[in-house]
């Protein structure tokens, strides 16, 4: 893995200890909520909202994660019948469609967060910005294009064999 | 060309990609989005696909994923799984296939703390069959009750399947965690009958065990009260009426990281993993989620669903015949499909079907699950038997072909218990609700 390679799984890294932080701060909170209901009759304003917002995040900033470690689903039922360079070509043109598309979304959530921040959008029991769940989107899915275009490069260097042919 | 045409062009092309190795969620999104654009115009597909991610993503509902997620990796990681396990085998000892009977059992105890099955499976691998091999079981019963058994995991509520079938069917997420309950329990009983069968007729392939103490017995019982007392305050805590579904997750969630950590079956490091890897799995998760989302606005458009009903109905087909080609076809697909990915792509179409033919779509969710089951044990492309053949040395496919050919028994009556009985699946959320 090159210089490019090793900064963008730090970078994978890093946002996927903050999604890690925010199922542990959901969890949290909603058992605080619960118990404070509960105990003292009195449950925790904004809960709803900040589990809205954790989730955002835990979603959104481990995207870079998934396609760095090529997690995301897929089914290799063809890799049973089809030539090497076959799967390789299959792979590469996997990894495009990816990239087209995490780009287009990218590129789309732009212009409904601009209007939401500018319409002054809030959560609905907190004074919070609706702006701030925008900007863990966009944060995640930017951070997730280098990704998804590290491994359309990767699938361009991989061997053209298969690993038993190798044998 | 009609809408329909469109959509079924759509359902062509994204069975291709899927095919062609394109991930699911991609598949899902890039057919969603040009088809919408194809019926209803660019600018209108991509404002809709601009605001997806933020009116999924920050659904309220949705956040009792990863917390169930998280709840069932952390029994996996730490101990809970083979302390169950043992229990179960002592409490079970002196008869044949003691231990299969164990391995299905804790499958179902862990089916209600977990709602994966392929995390059930890969810890089922690790804890019970080095035990089964030990004590010089057939590899058929040792690997067949450990894939099934797992299988337990996403039917015995809480089921992460169950939820996604609920979110996109749009049917009550505790009503349907209800209705799993009695056939996750029945398949259970079903699936220790199949050992029973199997020890019955090849008793070579399971040597009996000294039987355990009365004393031993009811530790070994006693050891069980972890996870009953989760369970309980989890999903009891629903009915009861205490918490919604994500305060639920997270109470039980908490309670299991607190039980695993006092009894000194989860460490630091565990602890980490776990949460890394669960919060890993709900972005992948929820970027299929997004996909089949966009997929589902589309195949909206089309008007496929109401058509499809509407030309059944005109067919004056009997709601059975139709029940069983959507059985056989889903057998089929689970040949090819990975499940969430069936799920997805199948009950935006089927759904508004089962209910035009009059069959209830909380049973339909149940029934779904079952179908889904099969899929993940039956030969040659079952997600269960890969998972055990990478987690597992030694593993002989035909010998695992075989042991899960056996269990597929218990689904297959469980299928026709529920055609039959649709009431086993109705009964408790009827009661609860």
């Amino acid at each position: 893995m090159g210089p490019g390679g090793r900064a963008l799984a730090a970078l994978a890294r890093w946002l996927g200890y903050a999604s890690a932080a925010c199922l542990i701060a959901m969890m949290m909170i909603t058992v605080a909520d619960v118990t404070m209901r509960a105990v003292f009759n009195r449950p925790i304003a904004g809960t709803y909202d900040l589990v809205q917002f954790f989730l955002v995040g835990i979603v959104f900033l481990n995207l870079p994660a998934v396609f760095l470690a090529e997690e995301n689903i897929a089914v290799d039922l063809v890799d049973h019948f089809a030539s090497a360079g076959t799967i390789g070509l299959l792979r590469i043109t996997a990894a495009a469609l990816g990239l087209a598309f995490l780009g287009l979304l990218a590129w789309q959530v732009i212009g409904p967060a601009i209007d939401s921040v500018r319409f002054g959008e809030t959560a609905s029991d907190l004074p919070m910005s609706l702006g701030y769940y925008w900007a863990l989107i966009i944060l995640g899915l930017f951070a997730t294009l280098p990704a998804a275009g590290y491994m359309l490069h990767k699938g361009f260097g991989r061997p053209t064999r298969r690993p038993e042919e190798h044998r | 060309m009609t809408p329909q045409i469109i959509g079924l062009v759509g359902f062509a092309v994204l069975v291709a990609l899927i095919f062609l190795r394109v991930p699911v969620a991609v598949a899902l999104g890039a057919v969603g989005t040009v088809g919408y654009a194809v019926l209803d115009g660019w600018p209108a597909a991509l404002l809709v696909l601009g605001k997806a991610p933020f009116s999924f993503a920050s659904a309220y509902d949705l956040s009792v994923v990863p917390l169930f997620v998280l709840m069932g990796a952390v029994a996996a990681h730490s101990g809970m799984a083979t302390e169950l396990f043992q229990s179960i085998n002592v409490m079970f000892s002196g008869r044949r296939g003691t231990l299969a009977t164990a391995t299905v059992g804790a499958c179902a105890a862990l089916g209600a703390v977990s709602g994966s099955s392929l995390a059930m499976v890969a810890t089922m691998s690790h804890v019970a069959v080095p035990e089964m091999r030990r004590a010089n079981y057939d590899d058929r019963l040792a690997l067949g009750s450990a894939v099934a058994g797992g299988t337990l995991g996403i039917l015995i509520p809480p089921s992460v399947m169950l939820i996604f079938y609920g979110i996109i069917a749009v049917q009550s997420i505790p009503k349907l965690f209800a209705a799993g309950m009695i056939p996750g329990l029945l398949l259970a009983a079903l699936q220790i009958g199949v050992v029973k069968a199997i020890t019955w007729f090849r008793p070579e392939w399971a040597p009996a065990t000294k039987p355990a103490a009365f004393a031993e017995r009811l530790k070994a019982s006693i050891g069980m009260w972890k996870l009953l007392f989760i369970f309980f305050l989890s999903i009891g805590g629903i009915y009861a009426g205490w918490f919604s579904p994500t305060e639920a997750a997270a109470v039980g969630t908490f309670a299991t990281i607190v039980l695993a950590a006092a009894s000194r079956e989860l460490t630091l490091e565990q602890l980490t993993d776990a949460i890394v890897e669960s919060s890993r799995t709900t972005a992948m998760l929820f970027f299929i989620l997004l996909g089949a989302i966009m997929f589902s606005y589309f195949i909206v458009q089309t008007q496929i669903a109401p058509s499809l009903a509407h030309w059944v109905t005109a067919l004056r087909l009997p709601g059975l015949g139709v029940m069983l080609f959507i059985i056989v076809f889903y057998i089929l697909l689970g040949s090819f499909l990975e499940s969430l990915t069936m799920i997805l792509i199948t009950v935006p179409v089927f759904a508004p079907l089962a209910q035009e033919l009059g069959f209830s779509l909380i049973w339909f969710g149940v029934l779904l699950v079952v179908l889904i089951e099969v899929g993940l044990i039956h030969p040659p492309m079952g997600m269960n038997l890969f998972v055990l053949q990478s987690q597992v040395d030694d593993v002989k496919l035909g010998q695992l072909y075989i042991g899960s050919a056996y269990f597929l028994v218990a689904n297959a009556i469980l299928i026709a218990l529920l055609l039959a009985f649709p009431e086993l699946a109705l009964w408790l959320p009827r009661v609860l609700y």
